[in-house]
């Protein structure tokens, strides 16, 4: 009770904070003395009365306070110490709350890192994000209070969602909401510096870094949430275009787009509206992310957290800060009269534009094709469904083009590149061509398009290991990243080519087999665990004259009562094992479904090397050549 | 003649069993692109409701009494709707989901085509 109490009144104090900052900002933002020390004292405070009201949050769930209506909602005394922590980010008001958190956390940080940048700018980048800031108390308080009581008090709380109950979704939110909310201050930047005119090389340089910093964090919340879906979802799959995970793809994709234009407006000063207008869109696409998946519009595995009127006022509140960024760019943003057009065809310049261009039109399917159902129902009432086969018709083709530009793309050099050295680029291409002919020659697959989408990854493989030899540390981090990325290509493909799978009935004792594998249900135990009960089958699975031991669970939890169905995986360099049984209605029977996943764990690691190339870019000095 | 008409029958059960395999990834691949309509964001294939798993069913029966692809999916779609094909049909409701993002993607290349046109005269 006392905590939530605690956790309430700082709140509300948090909002007050507000005021104060707004005074001493505008004062501080007319005279001529440099940044008013005040200010960055009471962004801490604020800072502190959040997090003091987080922790409130945290510990009524740690003590399971079901007289927090949050709490009694997705909480449960027999919960493990660990999912009753991060429960409070796995509902809507903890999440949130989070959003919050995250906001006064990141303008703090803004603040004290951006000493030696003009003070005008550094005072209305604070004023744009208080103004996101407080529409999220307001948003909080008013209705989606955490803190709101219950009395009597349950003696024991309705629990949380087993399936979110685990290690990796445990900290997908607030790694997710880190990239998320690391675009706002993008936002809040973009809207300052474009109203004092301060758009330039200097500024680039300086929100290059939150720019790097929101994509890894999204990149890597995104990737948490995929594994997640792999190994607990129960079918093997690990992206289904599910609404939900395309709202994170949209940021995401919007996000890199702006990383690879802000290089050239800082090192050749242009694509200045460009930048400002992809700013916004980013900041807009993360919250239209909070608000589908808050407001339960989309129909979706994600539907735990829906509630229309939440999701009317984030709408609303989105509605405001696009209008007010419309206003600013279309009222204070000058194009430079005095800029030296000098974008030759072959160039980096050149190439970067191409890029944006293509990842603007995966941006369009991903959006097109997550909102345009939802449009469609609303005016004639007609019900489609927008799934893989959509998105693989349009994105797949584009891919081709996509990577080769990706390839030669950064061998272009600034402002104008000679082609005559480059003929050994199209020799590699043709081997490119040549192996992964090699590849896709015996297998029963449309064998043209195969050939060529295998050939144009193969190639961007071939030129980054290149780069790698050729060029060592020039330009390191740009060529982790896409050596990635043609990686992560890769290993989709052959996942896709070379996966197999057997599904089956079986009961203790009987086995199954097939030309290529043995498949033996050997026993089945029950154990009880804390809040669930758990039935662990033995199976051996025989391939190639190899014996391995696999053990699938079913678990039927207490509280909520629900039964899920955990996988076993194993997994080596070369391909996963992947094993689930599941209930079926003659008791005695259990329906097993057994696949191989080649390269499975490529998946996961490109991702991580595309990270790490935004990792280094971040902690290096200088941007080379 | 007895190894002959046992040859035969060999022949025959292979037949049987290779046609089965292609029923079989046939009935794979129409369930695919289903969605579970109890279930939140399954396909068809994978779920294990009881909903799936009598959909599968009547699939199978579709496929032996020998409808082709687009056959079943015309059946599904009058008796539940559009709603239960991942794959959109291409028709009057969806011509704007399949051509607008073709549409950005050429509004977008004659936009930079052009400026690159002015700027290198």
């Amino acid at each position: 009770m006392i905590y939530s109490t605690l956790g309430y009144y700082s709140l509300i104090f948090g909002l007050v904070i507000s005021l104060p900052l707004f005074f001493f900002s505008t004062k501080n933002f007319k005279n001529q003395y440099p940044l008013d020390f005040k200010i960055i004292i009471f962004s801490f405070i604020q800072l502190i009365l959040v997090i003091i009201s987080f922790l409130g949050l945290i510990l009524s769930f740690v003590y399971s306070d079901f007289s927090n209506e949050t709490v009694f909602n997705n909480s449960h005394t027999t919960k493990p110490l660990f999912y009753k922590i991060t429960g409070t980010w796995g509902n809507h008001e903890g999440s949130l709350l989070l959003w919050l958190l995250v906001l006064t956390l990141f303008i703090f940080i803004f603040l004290i890192k951006s000493e030696g940048l003009l003070k005008k700018y550094r005072i209305l980048t604070l004023l744009f994000q208080q103004i996101i800031i407080i529409g999220f108390f307001v948003f909080l308080i008013k209705s989606s209070n955490p803190f709101n009581y219950l009395i009597p008090a349950p003696k024991e709380g309705l629990g949380l969602n087993p399936i979110l109950q685990d290690p990796a979704l445990a900290i997908h939110p607030p790694i997710l909401y880190l990239g998320y909310v690391g675009s706002s201050i993008i936002f809040s930047s973009v809207l300052a510096a474009t109203t004092l005119n301060y758009i330039s090389n200097t500024w680039a340089t300086h929100i290059k870094k939150w720019v790097l910093l929101s994509w890894v964090f999204l990149t890597l919340g995104i990737l948490l949430g995929s594994i997640w879906a792999y190994y607990e979802l129960g079918w093997g799959g690990f992206w289904f275009w599910d609404p939900v995970e395309n709202v994170s793809l949209m940021p995401w994709l919007a996000l890199t787009t702006l990383l690879h234009c802000i290089l050239v407006l800082e090192k050749r000063y242009q694509l200045k509206s460009w930048v400002i207008i992809l700013s916004i869109s980013t900041f807009a696409l993360s919250m239209c992310g909070t608000f589908l998946v808050r407001s339960g519009i989309l129909n979706s595995i994600h539907t735990f957290a829906n509630d229309p009127e939440r999701g009317l006022y984030i709408l609303t509140f989105l509605f405001i800060l696009i209008l007010i960024s419309l206003l600013i760019f279309f009222i204070f943003h000058k194009e430079d009269k005095h800029k030296f057009n000098s974008f030759f065809l072959f160039s980096k310049e050149t190439a970067i534009v191409i890029n944006n261009w293509f990842m603007m039109y995966f941006l369009a399917v991903v959006l097109i094709g997550t909102v345009y159902p939802i449009f469609l129902e609303v005016i004639s009432s007609e019900n489609i469904s927008v799934g893989p086969p959509f998105y693989n018709k349009l994105i797949i083709p584009f891919l081709i083009p996509f990577l080769i530009f990706m390839a030669i793309g950064p061998q272009l050099r600034w402002i104008k590149t000679r082609l005559e050295k480059k003929l050994n680029l199209i020799l590699l291409f043709v081997i490119s061509l040549l192996v992964s002919f090699f590849i896709i020659r015996n297998l029963d697959i449309n064998f043209l398009i195969n050939t060529v989408l295998i050939g144009s990854a193969l190639y961007l493989f071939f030129i980054t290991i290149r780069d790698f030899i050729l060029k060592k540390n020039i330009n390191i981090s740009q060529n982790i990243a896409h050596f990635g990325f043609s990686l992560f290509i890769l290993s989709i493909l052959f996942n896709n080519f070379f996966s197999s799978e057997v599904i089956t009935n079986l009961k203790v004792g009987e086995k199954f087999n097939n030309d290529r594998y043995e498949i033996f249900f050997k026993d089945l135990k029950k154990f009880e665990k804390k809040n669930y009960v758990s039935f662990v089958g033995k199976f051996s699975i025989k391939e190639n004259n190899k014996e391995s031991n696999m053990e699938p669970e079913l678990r039927i939890y207490n509280q909520p009562n629900i039964i899920t169905s955990e996988a076993d995986i194993k997994t080596s360099f070369l391909s996963d094992k992947f094993i689930t049984i599941n209930t079926v209605n003659n008791k005695e029977y259990f329906n097993v479904r057994y696949q191989v996943k080649p390269f499975m764990i490529w998946i996961w690691l490109s991702v991580l090397l595309i990270s790490l190339g935004g990792v280094i870019s971040l902690f290096k000095k200088y941007y080379e050549k | 003649m007895k190894k002959f008409s046992l040859f035969i029958i060999i022949l025959l059960s292979l037949n049987i069993n290779s046609s089965q395999a292609d029923e079989i990834e046939l009935q794979n691949k129409i369930t695919k692109n289903l969605r579970c309509l109890i279930c939140q964001g399954q396909s068809v294939f994978d779920s294990d409701s009881d909903f799936a798993n009598s959909l599968k069913i009547v699939v199978r029966n579709k496929i032996d009494e020998g409808f082709t692809e687009n056959e079943i999916n015309d059946f599904l779609i009058q008796k539940y709707g559009e709603w239960i094909l991942y794959d959109p049909k291409f028709n009057k409701n969806t011509y704007l989901l399949w051509l607008l993002p073709l549409l950005i993607f050429l509004l977008g290349g004659a936009i930079i085509f052009k400026k690159l046109i002015k700027i290198n005269k």
